[in-house]
């Protein structure tokens, strides 16, 4: 360890950095800093890939680009609708009189799945009876708070499509 | 209160909080304020080998947060975890070669064991439950082999599982014990799961922590000299050099997890856990091989009537497990011990043999 020599050879005493009030930092304390350092590092070091490995990938519970047969147009006339998969996550297709019309089965309330209901010619959640318009997925009446999210949907021939990503 | 008085009282704060409620610190000054023998040389071994098993508590619970043990979904859900998911490859990589270093260094630390004849008395039992260790832990090595569900993992544990059925009077019991049903199937993945992940780590933990106890309490051999046994008159000898277990055992312990610690991670980054194609019960590919501690029985097995090639490495094993019981010499220096030594080299050079030859394609 450094010392603070005496130059004069009069009789001022040493000098040991770390002496408490020679001002410095102590020996006793920088070897306690390096310790701490080294602990808190090598925790870090463990915990960075633990924490990492724990957060969900995004692509987890998502679905692949693509496209994804969602029905077809003799099993769903004009008036009717149905939920159906799309990966792993529902989707209700509805044939209204604008045209094949989709969205995400996932209620803006809750999280409950819409079902069509054909005599009311509505777009209803079972949970707490929201409803929303088939044409444009807009809430007519109940709690959710925001229209269903529409999906991208393509007719080729007889078959319906849903294209995602 | 004054600053002397606190001295006096313990440790403030939250650690002075707990100890005024449950009065641990004479519990753990029992545990850590120890002597062992200033010459004892332990190289670490058995401390090393508990610190990879630390390792695997904590890598394989991770990797059990993503694994699906279902034939269908396993093999993508590993693939999931070495290719999709943030530093899994990493997890899954370590827990690989921890898995491997971990019975590497516990064999090595049963034959520093037995060439400094420790497991004499009083330390018998000690070294029958590390045989239960070793046991469990080549357990963990066949069961957490099937898991990736890859043509290597299905194929190895038809033939593991086939070699396990050939054990004479219990083998067609055994076989199908183990499978779950007559082959390897999605009964035999979930039981293998099951074990890998619960029944193992539990034994291993309970016998783990007797094994600490029985150390504790008999303390570090001091390999120059046997424990004198009660009603025996020996010449009076001057007492053994003792050094502190903490902090001098521990810290140079610490060290050398470190430096393993880094050595696991430098393996599983140059050679991470690879997966071949998916298991396909109908198509065995060539040149099919366990991992490198079953090599010496797979290539036996090549050479012998199966019966034999089951039966003596189970006798192998249960001579190792009991030794304290068969070896009755009680020298302990190693040069007055030839015939022990002598049997363990041959021993050690066959199986060495066995596995080169048997890890050649």
């Amino acid at each position: 360890m450094a010392r603070i020599e005496d130059s004069g050879g009069t009789a001022t005493p040493q000098l040991q950095v770390g002496t408490p009030g020679a001002g410095g930092l102590g020996r006793r304390r920088f070897v306690r800093y390096l310790l701490g350092f080294s602990i808190v590092s090598s925790l870090a070091m463990i915990v960075t890939p633990i924490v990492g490995f724990l957060i969900p990938t995004r692509t987890a519970s998502g679905t692949e680009g693509g496209r994804v047969l969602a029905g077809t147009l003799d099993a769903l006339p004009v008036g009717s609708g149905a939920v159906v998969a799309v990966g792993a996550k529902p989707a209700v297709v509805v044939n209204t009189t604008a045209g094949i019309k989709a969205y995400s089965a996932i209620c803006t309330h809750l999280g409950c799945i819409v079902a069509w209901d054909g005599p009311a010619n509505t777009i209803v959640c079972p949970c707490h009876d929201g409803r929303f318009n088939p044409t444009t997925g807009a809430v007519v009446s109940g709690p959710p708070p925001a229209p269903l999210t529409p999906l991208t949907t393509a007719v080729e021939g007889n078959d319906i499509y849903i294209v995602t990503g | 209160m004054t600053a002397g008085a606190k001295s006096e009282e313990g440790p403030g704060g939250v650690l002075g909080w707990v100890e005024n409620r449950l009065h641990l610190a004479p519990f753990i000054g029992a545990l850590l304020h120890v002597r062992i023998p200033a010459n004892a040389k332990t190289f670490y071994l058995g401390g090393i080998t508990l610190f990879l098993f630390g390792i695997q508590v904590v890598t394989g619970t991770l990797l059990a947060l993503y694994y699906s043990p279902t034939p269908e979904a396993a093999y993508e859900s590993v693939l999931s975890i070495t290719s999709d998911v943030q530093f899994g490859w990493l997890i899954r990589s370590v827990h690989h070669w921890a898995a491997n270093l971990m019975l590497l260094f516990l064999v090595l630390h049963l034959l520093r064991i037995f060439v400094q004849a420790a497991y004499k008395y009083p330390r018998e039992i000690t070294w029958i439950v590390g045989g239960g260790l070793l046991l469990i832990t080549i357990g963990f090595g066949f069961t957490g082999y099937l898991l990736p569900w890859d043509q290597r993992a299905y194929w190895a544990t038809v033939v593991g599982t086939e070699i396990a059925g050939d054990v004479p009077v219990i083998g067609s019991s055994l076989l199908l014990l183990l499978r779950g049903g007559a082959e390897v199937s999605e009964a035999t993945l979930a039981r293998f799961f099951g074990i890998h992940v619960l029944v193992l780590p539990l034994l291993l933990g309970g016998l783990v922590a007797l094994h600490l106890l029985f150390v504790h309490q008999q303390g570090l051999a001091n390999p120059s000299r046997a424990e004198a046994r009660p009603g025996r008159v020996t010449a009076p000898q001057p007492p053994d050099k003792l050094k502190p277990f903490f902090p001098d055992y521990i810290l140079d312990e610490v060290i050398a997890w470190y430096a393993v610690l880094a050595g696991l991670v430098i393996l599983a980054s140059l050679f991470p856990a690879g997966l071949e194609p998916k298991a396909d019960p109908l198509v065995t590919p060539e040149h099919i091989k366990p991992e490198w501690y079953f090599l010496a029985v797979y290539q036996l097995l090549k050479l012998v009537p199966e019966t034999v090639g089951v039966v003596a490495p189970v006798a192998l094993v249960m001579i190792i497990v009991l030794l304290p019981l068969l070896d009755r010499n009680e020298e302990i220096r190693p040069r007055r011990r030839p015939i022990a030594l002598g049997l363990a080299l041959v021993l050690l050079v066959a199986m060495a043999v066995l596995t080169y030859f048997g890890g050649r394609v």
